[in-house]
């Protein structure tokens, strides 16, 4: 039976490898490069084909095809690409994976394709993410930061005149909104899914503390406690929409679109919505408050995109990316999407100079903090997320959970 | 003796017996597999590691939560489910007017796919602007909005309600099946003998539904206990982990936290639990009806 069950496994194996090295050779004759693509909205896949249409004119003989997939199932689609060999030659992954991507031997660098003009066309903030051991293993294609949105006629209501700049301000002006009643409430904060440890973030930071501390956790240290009891305080005062841990990401988005919360921490893109869903809202984009001592953070977030070590055609996926990474096509890209420039010469265009709510996020990015490069984030960003939502709902006191969480981020971090 | 055993009838199920063997056992092998050696979260295997990824789910009180919960969960679901399909297939089998529109409106839930069912449950059970709570509201059932998905307390029950929901429908299909198999004349019979509606339901329906029941019963199971789609889409197993079941365990082990090792032997765990069940049940229920 197990001998039975190799042999049978070893057949299949050797047929699916078979029909991937034919599909492969097939593909490097005729100069066929392979991208996955991460779908941010409906107008990520059209433009995708577009640049690959535009360059293959320029470079006839080379094939461009397009994977458009749903950021949910990128993660596993590309597991079980790369488990089975059949991966494309680039791909668009978070920056966050990508140490996983290089441990792994997975992704190729590309310092031997870049020369220093290809590197200097970067703004380095967003370049560095994506630098590993000194050597380059991806290209930012996306990048974000966070500001805090707020509601003009809602903080007008309640008698509040200027956006609050630090978050005992904040405290007192969200207070005074909750109270205008009507469904109408002072400060938005997520506790569910995705990110709901990275909107504890921006208060931990005020507070002094880092996530990751001389490779220990710093959940434990007292800026993370006084953080979190600001938020639990918040909630106890309703100065929050209720219910906190039934709200995403997307659930505090619409609230605020729907001119139901005063203040909001969110990315550029909700610009976008806003213009598109609920024009004749009177908002206004500002910093992420300060804590007592004048700290303040912002969260970056990059997408990067990789070649593969196991591609065939490495010289034609870079000259595809260097296409890709001059500035009309990232001009569109990024116009379309709602994020912030990547490249210096982008940055210059009027789309983003012109552009006030842009201007504060690009303002904010000497305070932005990348989520850490270390093995295992994924699990202790879970395990935040976690002890968050027990204090939120009150059936943790917070230094204990803290504390708890703190240790078992510990014992992943030593590993 | 042997070489007279005709071959023919072997040689004529053998390509079926094949695929069916290729794919029941294949997969299992292979899970097999993955969940005795670490596996890096691109699914490459590494060293060999004995049980050690089931000692790991051992020691793991979200994994010993989960598999109570989806203990708590199948029952309840497919309890629920029964209860309810009985009186209402009970009740689409009499002949009344407008019975094939009856009909079509309780099985037409069951052709939407249960991943949209779910979404748009869960926009009826938002706290601010769901359809719940402002029906609740204009009946004067409630005073404040309830959040229903923050808490498990309250989360966890609704999930359970929008599965009984959603497996009505296939329930009733199986069981008005079996309705229909009753002879009439058994009714005439007792009707004539004096016998009252509830006595004939008890000592004539239940006893001949009884096979289409344990169908309900197992498929239901099996089916229930698998189930991902409403779990996902109302909390993600979340606050805390509080409302998940094993296969959003397995999920997010495997597809979030990129322990695919674990991940399979969670997989496995459930298989052995189906298995188990299905055996012990089709044995003690099955086979005496034979």
């Amino acid at each position: 039976m197990r001998i039975a069950s190799h042999w049978a496994q070893r057949t299949v194996r050797v047929a699916l490898s078979g029909v991937a090295l034919l599909a492969l050779s097939a593909a490097a004759e005729a100069g066929t490069v392979r991208v996955t693509v991460a779908e941010y909205s409906a107008k990520t896949g059209p433009y995708f084909e577009k640049v690959a249409k535009d360059f293959e004119t320029a470079n006839p003989g080379t094939d461009i095809q397009i994977e458009v997939v749903p950021w949910d199932s990128l993660q596993q689609k590309l597991t079980t690409d790369i488990s089975a060999g059949t991966n494309a030659d680039l791909s668009i992954i978070g920056t966050r994976w990508l140490l996983d991507f290089v441990s792994q031997g997975i992704a190729e660098p590309l310092d031997g394709y870049m020369d220093q003009a290809f590197k200097d066309r970067f703004i380095s903030t967003f370049l560095t993410p994506s630098v590993m051991d000194d050597k380059t293993y991806g290209l930012p294609i996306a990048a974000s930061a966070r500001a805090m949105y707020y509601n003009k006629d809602l903080f007008q209501k309640a008698g509040v005149a200027n956006p609050p700049k630090t978050w005992a301000e904040l405290e007192d002006a969200a207070k005074k909104i909750s109270a205008l009643g009507d469904g109408v409430y002072g400060f938005g904060l997520q506790g569910k899914e995705i990110e709901t440890d990275v909107y504890y973030y921006y208060a931990m930071w005020s507070h002094g503390a880092e996530i990751v501390e001389d490779g220990k956790s710093g959940l434990s240290s007292a800026g993370a406690a006084e953080a979190a009891k600001l938020y639990k305080r918040l909630i106890d005062e309703k100065a929050t929409q209720p219910g906190v841990t039934s709200y995403s990401r997307e659930d505090t988005q619409n609230l605020f679109k729907q001119g139901k919360l005063g203040m909001v921490i969110t990315a550029p893109f909700l610009s976008n919505q806003i213009r598109d869903e609920a024009p004749k809202l009177q908002y206004g984009v500002t910093g992420i408050p300060a804590g007592p001592k004048g700290d303040k953070g912002t969260y970056g977030v990059t997408d990067s995109i990789i070649m593969f070590q196991n591609s065939k055609n490495k010289d034609e996926a870079f000259k595809f990316l260097d296409f890709l990474f001059q500035t009309p096509q990232r001009v569109a890209f990024t116009v379309n999407e709602g994020f912030l420039p990547v490249e210096k010469e982008e940055a210059q265009d009027k789309h983003f100079t012109d552009s006030a709510d842009l201007k504060v996020f690009t303002s904010l990015l000497p305070d932005a903090r990348f989520a850490p490069v270390i093995p295992g984030w994924e699990e202790i960003a879970d395990l935040t997320s976690n002890a968050l939502q027990s204090i939120y709902l009150g059936k943790e006191e917070v230094e204990p959970a803290l504390k708890a969480a703190a240790e078992k981020a510990d014992a992943i971090l030593k590993q | 003796m042997t070489a007279e055993r005709p071959i023919l009838p072997y040689l004529m199920i053998a390509p079926s017996l094949c695929l069916a063997l290729a794919i029941v056992v294949w997969p299992i092998v292979e899970l097999s597999e993955i969940a005795s050696h670490s596996v890096n979260r691109f699914g490459q295997l590494r060293d060999f590691v004995g049980l050690a990824n089931f000692e790991a789910l051992w020691n793991d009180p979200n994994f010993i939560a989960s598999l109570w919960r989806t203990l708590v969960w199948t029952v309840c679901v497919v309890g629920g489910a029964l209860l309810t399909a009985i009186p209402v297939s009970l009740v689409l089998n009499e002949d009344f007017h407008g019975r094939g529109l009856a009909r079509v409106l309780v099985m037409l839930p069951w052709a939407v796919s249960l991943t949209m069912t779910a979404i748009v449950w869960r926009w009826a059970l938002s706290g601010e602007s769901g359809m719940l709570n402002s029906a609740l509201m204009g009946m004067g059932i409630i005073g404040t909005n309830i959040q229903w998905l923050a808490e498990a307390s309250t989360a966890f029950p609704m999930q359970i309600f929008i599965a009984v929901i959603v497996t009505v429908p296939f329930t009733v299909t199986i069981l008005l099946g079996g309705l229909s198999a009753i002879p009439d004349d058994l009714y005439e019979a007792a009707a004539l003998e004096g016998a009252g509606r509830w006595t004939m339901f008890r000592t004539i329906t239940l006893p001949l539904l009884k096979p289409f029941l344990n169908i309900a019963m197992i498929l239901n199971t099996i089916y229930v206990f698998n189930s991902f789609p409403i779990i996902w889409a109302t909390t993600q197993g979340g606050p805390a982990n509080s409302t998940d079941i094993l296969v959003t365990y397995l999920y997010k082990m495997g597809f979030r936290l990129g322990k695919l090792g674990e991940a399979s032997a969670v997989s496995l765990v459930m298989f052995a639990i189906l298995l188990v069940f299905t055996l012990v049940y089709v044995r003690l229920s099955m086979r005496r009806e034979a």
